[in-house]
């Protein structure tokens, strides 16, 4: 019987092997290129998916492992035709990105963060970012950009319940 | 009137996409009908090929083609020809390809590649330099005679691939003046792996007779010459493209795995992909290399240096690649930054039998530097002048001799150090009471260059008042094509920068271009464009010349429009008088270049140079504060500024991102990113558990300062921003480690376990025992000999 898995909101079958990586199922069955496979062993984070909210080393996870846990990747996170999200856009404010290969990772680890955290610290932001290896930009505007999102996100909720 | 478009913090065009994850790199290709690649390489470091058989691998499930050797007849290198694509007969290096295999799956690529039948008989390896230097070592290029010099003028010999010289004055009559004060160091660093995240990457088609290759390159150009050499077919007969590249740092700025896909797709008549792992990654990149340093310098008691011989050795690796033309770089660098009396320099590239290293961002300066600036306050204290103070006196300006006798212009080193003293004002001075780590700070100072060099730009007029710009520039990153450039098209032709369209590189679309690197975007190419520009500014005033009924000098080019200069209300858009253009005289477009200017030197001075002196030389200011856990050896960043030439900021936003990234990928090359070699020739770092690249939590936001006005004959005064920020990094921390301990820190990186050493005194001294303590003793040629051929100058007072 053919695995299916639950992808940025829709169930999808998966050919193959249960014990094939979910990058590789993502990457070369869906076409979902955003998540990168950059060193393959759970170092770099370009990988990065968020499993049920929680971010997750797609190299290292077989996608027969999956479950039913609900896999979104970056493509799923502000979806065609939507705004970027906080982070994302706070990103984009603080011209953080350079060569850009980190960001589909890092831009889901810290939207997992701010989810479970509205308004974490600099400490607890570069804690979260101990998986995400940036090799262009030394980080900090990266990390300027999630306490802008999270300001954002706190400023949102503030409107909302008002 | 908008806003000025230079000096602005344009945002990038990239931005959004590759937040999306929807940037296609070269290794999200894929093509209907793709094959996958695999290579087979070698497991030890120097053997005799006696064996090699594919016939097993070609009948494995899926293979479709496997290729060797005997393929690729070529060889390649960059001043000499040394490089076969597979190894012939020899193998030089653990990790050096033997065959390729293409297959219907990755899976079956690799199972195939390691079905080939090798068998080696080993020879003895020089896994160091020490080893490839001694007396009777076994030469690794036994041939070296008859490899084809693509450079001439350097010395070569044994295993000596490259060696450059500078003479200038008389050092012995320097040194033996009883007045002055002799300096020896010592010094060793480590390799430096790029880790771009994205490894190299590639898909090869063949098409109507013609290689047809994207990839994920610095250097598009370069990559067809080597590609068309190795494979032994006519150049225009492959065609390069380049997507967005997930980062260089000098690592893509040689070919690398094209001619195996090239050659795997002619022979499989499929698309074929070849991406490197991770592992073959760290194997086998072209890492920043090791070297081996040893300076010394006569001063008098006022801090006059009068004369200063050093040798620099640089492990080229198996094969020379990069380094001759590097070798280049320690007369601008240990050279440079302060007036010199006499100078003889000695620059070489030793071959070992380990993986090839090349250019990484700074290259060679980023250790020449901490060399320098380590062996500066060696000299300060010997002579018990204060660092700052002695470098306020002896920094090059205006009117300065350099090495090799270039005569620098402006005066920029001094009043940038000025800079760093408001900068620094307010820093705290020490550690909070109660920390009981030890506090160091240093100031450095930093000399590189633009790597000028021919660039070739056309920009065409859209009859919708667009414009593309159409060059061989690669984004790797940096954001000189998504900022820098369309921001010069935009000032050159008055449209704004959103209408400037930037055409990704293709070799079959875009002039020669030398290559994304060496800081040379902005200038060379946005120079060329500039040229472009003016080119096509000049045909579309005519045309619109025509249609207001004014001399063309009449006319000015802004927002978006063709204005008469003191007549506000009568103008036409860009767009009609292109529209119109189509008509009169047929499309507008203009074509423009630019290459260095040749500055000059002393004629004599330096032999095996590729560059004799700087047509724009950068100069840069570190300083970082650090606090040095004697109980652990753990170095802790504490603050880090940077007062950074360049010339004119295009995009002031853009070059701190540089200065940021750049600091933090300087702070793993001080501090920890670590290349070992082991027994077999292999390095030990096989992935990032064991490579510690920096991570967010290592680093600090960098205070910088950018710094305008210097001289530069880049477009609008500009200079490149994007390399320079690593140049000073490990100068600074080596220098404020050794301030805060009270050691002589000769080595780099300064891990926890050496800086435990340093202070404990368990840490043994690098030998250089290989290296003569005269620059006589390193040299290929008889020193007299080389003396007497180098011209007599007057220069032993510093000027």
């Amino acid at each position: 019987m053919p695995l299916e898995i639950n992808v940025n909101g829709e169930a999808r079958a998966v050919q193959g092997d249960p014990m094939t990586p979910l990058l590789t199922v993502l990457r070369e069955e869906m076409h979902l290129t955003g998540a990168k496979l950059s060193c393959g062993e759970g170092f770099c984070g370009a990988c990065t998916v968020l499993l049920d909210g929680t971010p997750a080393m797609s190299c290292l996870m077989p996608v027969g492992l999956v479950g039913e846990r609900a896999v979104l990747t970056i493509e799923g996170l502000a979806p065609a035709g939507s705004e970027l999200v906080p982070v994302q856009k706070a990103m984009l404010d603080n011209d953080a990105v350079q060569c850009g290969m980190c960001f589909p990772g890092m831009v889901l680890t810290l939207s997992a963060l701010l989810q479970q955290n509205d308004s974490p610290s600099e400490d607890m932001i570069r804690e979260a970012l101990v998986g995400n290896i940036c090799r262009c930009t030394g980080y900090e505007r990266i990390v300027a950009a999630a306490l802008e999102a999270s300001r954002a996100t706190v400023a949102d909720a503030q409107e909302v319940s008002r | 009137m908008t806003a000025p478009v230079i000096g602005s913090d344009l945002p990038r065009r990239d931005a959004e996409d590759k937040l999306r994850g929807r940037t296609r790199y070269a290794m999200d290709s894929g093509r209907p009908g793709m094959l996958h690649a695999a290579l087979r390489r070698a497991d030890q470091p120097a053997a005799r090929i006696r064996r090699l058989d594919v016939t097993a691998a070609r009948r494995m499930p899926g293979v479709r083609a496997v290729v060797t050797a005997a393929d690729a007849p070529g060889r390649y290198g960059i001043a000499v020809a040394d490089h076969p694509l597979f190894a012939i007969d020899t193998i030089r290096y653990n990790g050096e390809p033997v065959a390729a295999v293409a297959a219907e799956t990755l899976e079956q690529a690799r199972a195939a590649a390691d079905a080939i039948l090798l068998e080696l008989e080993p020879l003895p390896a020089n896994l160091t330099m020490a080893e490839s230097l001694a007396s009777g070592a076994r030469e690794i290029h036994p041939d070296w005679r008859d490899y084809q010099e693509l450079v001439a003028g350097g010395s070569r010999g044994g295993n000596v691939a490259w060696e450059a010289t500078v003479i200038r004055g008389d050092t012995d009559a320097a040194f033996a003046r009883d007045d002055v004060t002799v300096v020896e160091s010592e010094f060793v660093a480590g390799r430096q792996n790029q880790a771009p995240l994205e490894p190299r990457a590639c898909v090869a088609t063949y098409e109507d007779g013609r290689f047809v290759i994207e990839t994920s390159t610095q250097v598009p150009w370069a990559v067809r010459n080597a590609t068309a050499n190795l494979l032994g077919v006519n150049v225009a007969d492959v065609r390069v493209t380049a997507p967005a590249v997930g980062g260089g740092f000098g690592l893509k700025f040689e070919m690398a795995l094209e001619p195996f896909a090239a050659l795997l797709a002619r022979a499989s008549g499929r698309p074929v992909k070849l991406v490197n792992r991770r592992e073959e990654e760290m194997l086998t990149a072209l890492c920043r290399e090791n070297a081996d340093i040893r300076i010394r310098s006569a001063v008098s008691r006022d801090g006059e240096i009068v004369a200063r011989e050093a040798t620099v050795l640089m492990d080229c690796g198996a094969y020379g690649g990069e380094q001759p033309f590097l070798t280049t770089m320690t007369a601008h660098t240990l050279g440079a930054n302060y007036r010199l009396g006499a100078v003889r320099l000695v620059s070489r590239a030793v071959y070992t039998n380990t993986a090839p290293t090349g250019a990484f961002r700074a290259c060679n300066g980023a250790y020449n530097t901490f060399a320098l600036e380590r062996h500066t306050d060696e000299i300060c204290a010997a002579i018990g002048m204060d660092p700052v103070e002695f470098r306020r006196r002896n920094v090059v300006g205006d009117g300065s001799m350099g090495a090799t006798g270039q005569i620098f212009e402006g005066d920029v080193l001094g009043p940038m150090l000025e800079r760093m003293e408001t900068l620094r004002a307010g820093a705290a001075g020490g550690l909070p009471a109660g920390d009981r780590r030890l506090f160091g700070r240093a100031t450095v100072v930093g000399t590189w260059f633009v790597f000028v060099g021919p660039s070739a730009a056309t920009v065409n007029i859209n009859p919708d008042g667009s414009v593309t710009l159409v060059t061989a520039g690669v984004e790797i990153g940096s954001g000189s094509m998504m900022q820098a450039l369309p921001q010069i098209v935009s000032h050159s032709l008055g449209v704004p920068p959103e209408s400037v369209v930037v055409r990704a590189a293709d070799t079959d679309s875009a002039g020669f271009d030398i290559g994304v690197g060496g800081g040379r975007t902005t200038v060379s190419l946005g120079a060329a464009s500039t040229a472009a520009c003016d080119d096509a500014r000049r045909k579309l005033l005519e045309v619109a010349a025509d249609l207001l009924e004014t001399a063309p000098e009449d006319l000015v080019l802004e927002d978006g429009h063709v204005g008469i200069v003191g007549v506000p209300d009568q103008r036409i858009s860009i767009a009609q008088v292109a529209a119109h253009a189509q008509l009169v005289t047929g499309p507008i477009s203009g074509s423009g270049s630019f290459t260095g200017r040749g500055t000059g030197s002393l004629p004599g001075c330096a032999a095996g140079h590729m560059i004799e002196a700087l047509d724009i030389p950068i100069f840069t200011v570190h300083e970082c504060d650090v606090a040095v856990d004697a109980d652990t050896g753990h170095v802790q960043i504490l603050a880090y500024r940077v007062v950074q030439d360049v010339g004119r900021a295009i995009n002031p936003r853009a070059i701190h991102g540089q200065i940021q990234g750049g600091v933090a990928q300087g702070l793993g090359y001080a501090l920890h990113e670590e290349v070992t070699i082991g027994a077999d020739g292999c390095i030990r770092q096989r992935g990032l558990e064991t490579y510690r690249l920096p991570l967010a939590q290592d680093v600090v936001p960098v205070q910088a300062e950018l710094f305008e006005g210097a001289p530069s004959i880049g477009p609008l005064g500009a200079k490149g921003a994007g390399e320079i920020p690593i140049l000073n990094v490990a100068a600074a921390v080596a220098c404020a480690v050794a301030n805060a301990t009270g050691k002589r820190v000769r080595q780099i990186p300064l891990t926890p376990p050496r800086v435990l050493g340093l202070i404990t005194g368990m840490e043994p001294q690098p030998n250089l025992s290989h290296v003569g303590s005269s620059w006589r003793d390193n040299v290929l040629d008889d020193p007299d000999e080389l003396l007497a051929r180098s011209p007599v100058h007057d220069t032993a007072t510093p000027s």
